[in-house]
């Protein structure tokens, strides 16, 4: 497993991918999609996607591939070893969104949750199976969100496939059980290998397990914790976890679409509140409540000062 | 133009972040270092920063992009102070208007050294070392010379004249500078579709006008309305209709509407709601003279009713 192409820039969103078997394009094939690392608040998350022809299943199974979890990071790496020794008839595809996209898409305006950007990453990955050439059948995916909307939404996006929505369908499916095992396998790599852009100089790698109950993950974002800046882009800064140790040790910024309310908000922003039109003496922080300033400066929110 | 960081002792953020002309910081000698000064504004008769460069010579004035939730970072720190100074070039003559007018009750001429003169902002002698102010007091003023000795006295004419072409100045600006003057759309950052065409002359007086106001007193802007022969505008704020009262009278007090339908058993029983803590505040506000909400939405008659 290649991981170059995401360690050069891992801020973003990466793709890597196996070469498609060739039979995988004559013959009908199943694909199963997991992912890894969706709770933890460091390092990316990672979308896999296994596909094989059906005939294949049993070949497949004598692998023993399991669901990721049961098994320790030795055995999964050999796991891997042996699905790349298939590699003439199992091929798989990774999206490595990287936490720094995760934080990126959480905290914008427009909000887009995690379910969202996880379906969205699964289909991507589908439609580039399908854009290869791979002859898709049958779908089996580990559920996110309630199963049959999950399973509603993929079946009218990919019609002519049968799309199986499962919990803990990694434990019940071989394919999907393989994709997990890619996917686990290129976020414990990337997470060990993680590549601080930031200038921390040597960075202390004993962060722990990375989930945000791990107590030496918390010791590690606090001894991080930039008063400024927040994090190093390694942290899912749209995790409760570090929003809440930034808001307690970090210095408070303010964005323009704060979900504030309140008196205390509004007279921080300088805004008058509702309130203040009912007080009978109103209108008093202007020296000269008559003078209007004209709109060429207020439109350009330009004012007079009288002291720096 | 030159972006530059400054440095100045006891203030709580000790820098700033300026758009300032070239010329500000052009100085020949140390001693021409360009300062900061408070001066009279002229316009709301409050202090206003103003910048006095070239060892007098030029008058700049201060305007600030404030806008809400802005930082900057500045080299390698944070200023928490997001504003945006701009220090442009101004006409001293606005600045010494005020006095002139002032001392022009009296009717003498007069030194103007001995006119432009405030307590409270003892800087403002030094307007008239500006290079523009000697050269351009005949614009607001008539002059008489006794020897060496020159004496002014303030001309209303004079100065509407004056302001009239600052004013046709202005118009020319905005027009080259495709500023929207009309009343329709009240932002600067909408592109529009319909062209300029539709702004009349009248637009771009009444805007020049508005914007000159800033630099002059409301007296002043007020004749000078009547000088460009632009009929005053009424806001509407005075036209808000009278509070009205229900009129006291000897017939029996009869109920306007049938309330008896709320007066079923669940009604009654149900406990009064708890308040959020914004319904109390606003509880607590004084009320006093207010009419509640729901009359505004109530046919205006029906109240006289037999």
């Amino acid at each position: 497993m290649d991981l170059s192409p995401f360690d050069k820039d891992n801020s973003v969103s990466c793709r890597l991918a196996s070469q498609v078997p060739d039979i995988c394009k004559t013959e009908d094939c199943c694909l199963g999609i997991d992912e890894a690392g969706r709770g933890p608040v460091l390092g990316p998350m990672v979308y896999g996607i296994c596909f094989c022809p059906v005939s294949k299943k049993e070949q497949l199974k004598n692998l023993k591939v399991a669901d990721s979890k049961t098994l320790t990071e030795a055995e999964r790496e050999n796991l891997f070893q042996k699905l790349d020794e298939a590699r003439n008839y199992v091929g798989w595809a990774l999206q490595v969104l990287s936490p720094n996209t995760i934080s990126t898409s959480m905290l914008q305006r427009t909000k887009y949750n995690l379910n969202a950007l996880s379906h969205d990453t699964a289909i991507g990955l589908v439609q580039y199976a399908l854009d290869c050439g791979v002859q898709l059948k049958e779908i089996y995916v580990d559920t996110v969100g309630p199963a049959d909307k999950y399973e509603d939404k993929l079946s009218k996006l990919f019609p002519g496939i049968s799309v199986t929505v499962r919990p803990k369908a990694d434990s019940l499916f071989p394919i999907v059980s393989a994709a997990s095992i890619c996917a686990k396998v290129a976020r414990d790599r990337v997470v060990k290998g993680w590549n601080f852009t930031e200038e921390l100089g040597e960075v202390d790698p004993d962060y722990g397990s990375g989930y945000p109950n791990d107590p030496k993950t918390k010791a590690w974002l606090l001894k991080y914790l930039d008063p400024v800046f927040g994090y190093p882009q390694f942290v899912r800064f749209s995790w409760s976890t570090a929003q809440t140790l930034m808001d307690s040790k970090a210095v408070t910024v303010h964005w323009d679409d704060d979900e504030e309310d309140g008196e205390k908000a509004a007279q921080r922003q300088k805004n008058r509140s509702m309130l203040s039109y009912f007080n009978a003496s109103a209108g008093g922080n202007n020296q000269n409540p008559t003078h209007q300033t004209h709109r060429f400066l207020t439109e350009r929110r330009l004012k007079n000062l009288n002291t720096l | 133009m030159a972006t530059k960081k400054k440095r100045a002792p006891n203030v709580q953020n000790d820098s700033w972040v300026v758009v300032a002309a070239d010329s500000v910081i052009d100085t020949k000698s140390p001693d021409e270092d360009p300062a900061f000064v408070r001066l009279r504004n002229p316009s709301t008769d409050a202090a206003s920063l103003y910048m006095l460069g070239s060892g007098d010579a030029q008058l700049y004035e201060v305007k600030a992009f404030d806008e809400d939730f802005h930082s900057w970072f500045v080299g390698q720190t944070v200023q928490r102070d997001g504003r945006l100074l701009f220090i442009t070039p101004m006409d001293p003559l606005y600045l010494i208007l005020p006095y002139l007018m002032k001392a022009g009750k009296e009717g003498k001429f007069q030194p103007v050294d001995q006119v432009v003169m405030d307590e409270e902002y003892p800087v403002c002698s030094r307007l008239l070392s500006c290079t523009r102010s000697s050269t351009s007091l005949h614009h607001i003023a008539e002059e008489k010379e006794v020897g060496s000795l020159r004496f002014h006295r303030y001309s209303e004419e004079k100065t509407m004249n004056w302001l009239k072409k600052k004013v046709e100045r202005i118009v020319i600006a905005l027009k080259k500078r495709n500023i929207y003057v009309g009343e329709g759309v009240k932002s600067t950052t909408y592109v529009r579709v319909k062209s300029e065409s539709d702004c009349c002359e009248e637009d771009y007086l009444r805007y020049a006008h508005g914007l000159i106001s800033e630099y002059i007193s409301e007296d002043l802007s007020k004749a000078l309305l009547k000088h460009l022969q632009l009929p005053e505008l009424t806001s509407p704020k005075e036209t808000e209709p009278p509070s009205k009262k229900r009129k006291l009278s000897d017939k029996p007090v009869e109920a306007g509407e049938d309330y008896t339908k709320f007066n079923s058993a669940d009604f009654t029983r149900k406990p009064p709601k708890k308040m959020t803590a914004a319904q109390k505040s606003l509880a607590k506000v004084d009320k006093t003279g207010m009419r509640p909400m729901s009359s505004f939405f109530s046919p205006k008659a029906k109240a006289e009713k037999k």
